[in-house]
């Protein structure tokens, strides 16, 4: 391997002056360190700009730091997938790198294989049923998330109900300390249950590409997508209820004219209570707001992407638009119909063109069990990203609040500048005060000041051009997540070898994977920060760093979708063909080389990006 | 009574490749299955057969190889056999089609013109071999005017004494006087743009793909590889088109009406790299071609042309379909080694992907 075809090691790379002070946000376990230089340097890494297109928040680094652990420990430990290990990671100027783990020794490999095939027919042979004991088990752990009880303020003295009849032995200084520890259990213990399945679901996928490939070896991978793709999967949910509640309020001709408003949501919902029939509108969303409008405006990683539930313009815009598009007599909802009865023209169709019965059977059974499996990866990522992430949020944020009432820190927000370890010392610095009794002050300052230099770090940190790798690449890969998800491959690695080399202003074109035929050009909008989607015209093409499924009816407004990662199977490429809309997943660098404004040309049936002219 | 020896398109089918020889029949297949084919007729074998023997064509052209001695294996006596084929075409070329024989071509051919409501169409009088012999005989564009068909249908006859169908019986120590073949004349198509399609990927025999080439004017263009095609690659079952190679056509293969030959011309800068289909036509074509793959139940090779005059999308026109030679004759072999799904799934599990940097 020559020299010229590695990414620098982790200790070269060179960080601007204002990232200085960055490492003490991150628990020392998850930074490059010298002692465990010699492992560290013999993996390739690369910057996840999936979970971590941002520089990570200390606190949102949590749900980092739980899939290291659990998506790793489902492939090593409990379905034992043979030559792969786990995906590790390590952060560098507040950006996230992962690697996966070199295979184990040829011993280790033989052992685990005999787990692995009686462990992996059982899921199999079981998988609806264990899937509805997964959602009941899920869904058990949100609640006692939402019932978790957070002190909203300390009491100036314990009420006579926790002395009377018998003293409880304990006050709110406990309750906040204990509430926070459960939490974090709660979150750890959701994550553990995101990869129950995913592993295998993504294998599956994998399996049934290298199937079809075999037979079909010009089989695009968008192909493959519809073929197993659910239709009615949790995540669509969301929208649907939104194309549900748009239509009751057309049969109500008053609300449908507050909803097409050019005001905020909270005016709507003011003008709604004010009218009856309003009144039983705004009822049905309350109905149906838990779980289906628990969903976050970005991908649900981080705190300021915000979830339905707290940015209520979100929802109402799309509400707005469809109302308008009602009114034209459009339709607005997916066919779910016709998506199954598409899927399954194409499945038999390819079937039909199978040239003999013996692999026709082997296609048929492949078949089955990618579908067996597969929905899983479309249905966890509601239940764990959107409707549970949201849970979290609004819960951690009443801690902020109580810090912020008694001036530990200044803004609720604020709580997300400190990680999980040090979150509980801000706790019990206020916890302390108050049972000291009048008077006793808290470092309050110093903890403002920290969270003040931090917020610092992180904006210097978003216009730092991190690199996209780390080391040297390796000659294979067999860890499922990373071809899957992160889309590593030869050509992958090789652009981003060859886009670190390259001005980004000097770029025309750009590649990534082919994910939604068709052609379109128009204005870019780069939605580098999620919330930026309000921002977005009709008419725009959208350039993101990942795009998700809860942006769905934002689909309806643009021309075509560009994103730096994802697979053809994310939901937004998914997204995309049911709307015909081009799009061009996995271009690694599509949100640093165009700006908003710029004439672009995307391919989706070639996977190229053009920027045709620049602002 | 006398054999049947002029038919049209419509009145035969597969069945009767050696009655008017294999183009003629598929043209009759697919005119009949309901595709769009140039209209026109046949001359059967038969015809060939009438015209050898009721001239004196067959007595002079034996009287002349008594004569005639070489070597079909010796390259040095390939100049004896182009002199003795310029010899037998020029004898066949000056013999007189038996009277009945001319009047009733030429009552076909008025009968294409009053159905076509129009006098004196451009027909094609295409050479149709019971074998495929793909361009060994001869085809001539553009003929006009009922004496101009009787005379280009002689012509395509004598093709079958042009140098290398001689040296080829020469070879095959078959006779050299006689190599009856039937004779399609047909409406000509003015292509603005044409070409050949199969129903296979012929890079790597992936079924569900349709490959089309084409390139301006008229197909022989693209048989002869004389330019070099635009090339699409079609999904059959998505009808998204997954490739698109736009090449520098060059040349365009077109009608000079002043010489009244065919002949290349070349393309104004600006036209050379212009795709020369549009999509809905690529679509349509893919279309066609799977329509027809499945009249014939093999992959096909398929010659198309499109009308310049005519709208979308009667402008498409089928003429040829042929199965594919390489594809369509593998063996089917299995390549899941008949294995479960769950059997694959292990075997995923345990490879791992490569890189190459």
């Amino acid at each position: 391997m020559g020299e010229a075809k590695k990414f620098p090691y982790a200790s070269e790379v060179v960080l601007p002056p204002e990232l200085e002070g960055w490492e003490e946000m991150y628990p020392p376990q998850r930074l490059f360190s010298k002692d465990r230089e010699a492992w560290e340097n013999k993996h390739f890494w690369y910057q996840d700009k999936i979970h971590a297109p941002e520089p990570m928040y200390p606190l949102d680094d949590i749900f980092q730091e739980a899939w290291q652990i659990s998506l790793s420990q489902f492939t090593t430990r409990v379905f034992c997938i043979p030559p792969a290990q786990g995906v590790a990671q390590r952060m560098l100027g507040c950006y996230m790198y992962i690697t996966a783990v070199e295979p184990p020794p040829p011993e280790v490999i033989g052992e685990k294989a005999e787990h692995f095939q009686k462990r992996v027919f059982y899921v199999f042979e079981n998988y609806d049923d264990l899937w509805d004991k997964w959602l009941n088990k899920f869904q058990a752990l949100g609640r006692e998330m939402e019932a978790l009880k957070i002190p909203k303020e300390f009491d100036k003295y314990v009420p006579d109900s926790e002395i009377f009849p018998a003293p409880r032995g304990y006050t709110q200084a406990y309750e906040i300390i204990e509430a926070f520890n459960t939490i974090i259990s709660q979150i750890f213990k959701a994550w553990q249950y995101h990869f129950e399945y995913l592993n295998l679901a993504y294998l599956g996928y994998l399996m049934f590409v290298d199937t079809a490939r075999k037979l079909f070896p010009g089989i695009k991978e968008s192909t493959i997508g519809k073929m197993v793709a659910g239709a009615e999967v949790s995540m669509f949910r969301p929208e649907e209820e939104l194309c549900r509640l748009s239509r009751l309020a057309m049969g109500q001709p008053p609300v449908a004219e507050i909803l097409k408003k050019n005001i905020s949501a909270e005016k709507k919902m003011e003008e709604l209570r004010a009218i009856d029939a309003g009144r039983v509108w705004l009822e049905e969303i309350d109905r149906i707001k838990n779980p289906w409008f628990f969903v976050s405006c970005g991908s649900g990683w981080y705190h300021f992407e915000g979830s339905w539930t707290n940015k209520m313009d979100v929802p109402f815009s799309y509400m707005q638009s469809y109302v308008q598009r009602l009114e034209k007599g459009e339709k607005i909802e997916r066919s779910l119909t016709a998506i199954s009865e598409e899927r399954d023209r194409i499945v038999s169709e390819y079937k039909a063109l199978i040239k003999t019965d013996e692999d026709r059977k082997s296609f048929e059974d492949a078949y089955k069990v990618v579908r067996t499996i597969y929905r899983y990866a479309e249905d966890h990522l509601f239940w764990v990203e959107h409707w549970l992430h949201t849970i979290w949020f609004e819960k951690i944020r009443e801690f902020g609040d109580i810090l912020v009432k008694n001036n530990v820190l200044k803004k609720t927000d604020d709580i997300f500048l400190f990680n999980r370890f040090e979150v509980p010392m801000l706790l019990e610095d206020l916890a302390t005060a108050w049972a000291l009794g009048v008077g006793a002050p808290t470092r309050g300052k110093f903890w403002m000041e920290k969270a003040a230099k931090r917020e610092k770090i992180l904006e210097a940190a978003r216009k730092w051009m991190a690199v996209p790798g780390l080391g040297v690449p390796p000659e294979e890969v067999s860890e499922p997540f990373t071809v899957m998800l992160w889309g590593v491959t030869t050509d992958k690695v090789a652009d981003w070898l060859k886009g670190s080399e390259v001005e980004s202003k000097d770029v025309t074109e750009i590649k990534g994977f082919a994910s939604s035929a068709g052609v379109a050009e128009g204005p870019a909008r780069v939605l580098k920060l999620l919330e930026d989607v309000v921002k977005l015209q009709a008419g725009e093409i959208m350039v993101a760093p990942c795009t998700n499924p809860s942006w769905a009816p934002v689909f309806t407004k643009i021309k075509a979708a560009v994103t730096d990662i994802g697979g053809l199977t994310s939901h937004a490429a998914i997204v995309s063909r049911e709307y015909g809309l081009p799009s061009v997943t996995g271009t690694g660098i599509a949100t640093s080389v165009i700006k908003t404004g710029d004439i672009i040309k995307v391919d989706g049936s070639t996977g190229v990006v053009t920027i045709v002219k620049r602002v | 009574m006398a054999e049947k020896w002029i038919y049209w398109l419509k009145e035969v089918g597969q069945e009767d490749n050696n009655v008017v020889g294999k183009k003629c029949a598929n043209l009759g297949e697919l005119t009949k299955a309901g595709f769009h084919v140039p209209p026109g007729f046949a001359l059967g074998v038969e015809a060939y057969s009438r015209f050898m023997k009721e001239t004196e064509a067959t007595d002079l052209l034996l009287k002349f190889l008594d004569d005639f001695h070489a070597d079909p294996n010796n390259v040095a006596d390939t100049l004896k056999y182009e002199e003795a084929s310029n010899r037998m075409r020029a004898l066949i070329e000056s013999v007189k089609m038996p009277p009945d024989m001319e009047k009733t071509i030429k009552e076909y051919y008025t009968e294409m013109c009053r159905i076509a409501g129009c006098e004196n169409i451009y027909v094609a009088t295409r050479s149709a071999g019971p074998m495929s012999h793909p361009g060994q005989y001869e085809t001539y564009l553009n003929v006009c005017g009922e004496g101009d068909v009787v005379f280009n249908v002689i012509r395509v006859w004598s093709s079958t004494f042009n140098t290398r169908s001689v040296i080829a019986r020469a070879r095959l120590n078959l006779p050299l006087h006689y190599d009856p073949i039937g004779v399609a004349v047909l409406t000509m198509v003015d292509a603005k743009a044409a070409g050949v399609m199969f129903t296979v990927n012929p890079v790597n025999g992936d079924e569900s793909k349709v490959a089309i080439e084409g390139s301006f004017g008229y197909g022989e263009a693209v048989v002869s590889g004389n330019v070099t095609p635009d090339r699409y690659l079609v999904d059959k079952i998505t009808f998204e088109i997954d490739e698109k190679v736009i090449s520098d056509k060059g040349n365009e293969f077109v009608y000079n009406p002043e010489t009244k030959e065919m002949e290349y011309v070349e393309l104004p800068p600006d036209q050379r790299k212009r795709q020369c289909l549009e999509d809905k036509e690529v679509l349509e074509l893919t279309r066609l071609a799977k329509k027809v793959e499945a009249h014939f139940g093999c992959p096909q090779d398929i010659e198309w042309s499109i009308s310049r005059s005519l709208p979308f999308p009667e402008s498409i026109f089928l003429v040829q379909a042929r199965p594919e030679s390489v594809w369509g004759k593998k063996k089917r072999e299995p390549v899941l080694g008949k294995k479960s799904g769950m059997e694959l799934f292990f075997e995923r599990a345990t490879t791992p992907v490569k890189l190459k940097m």
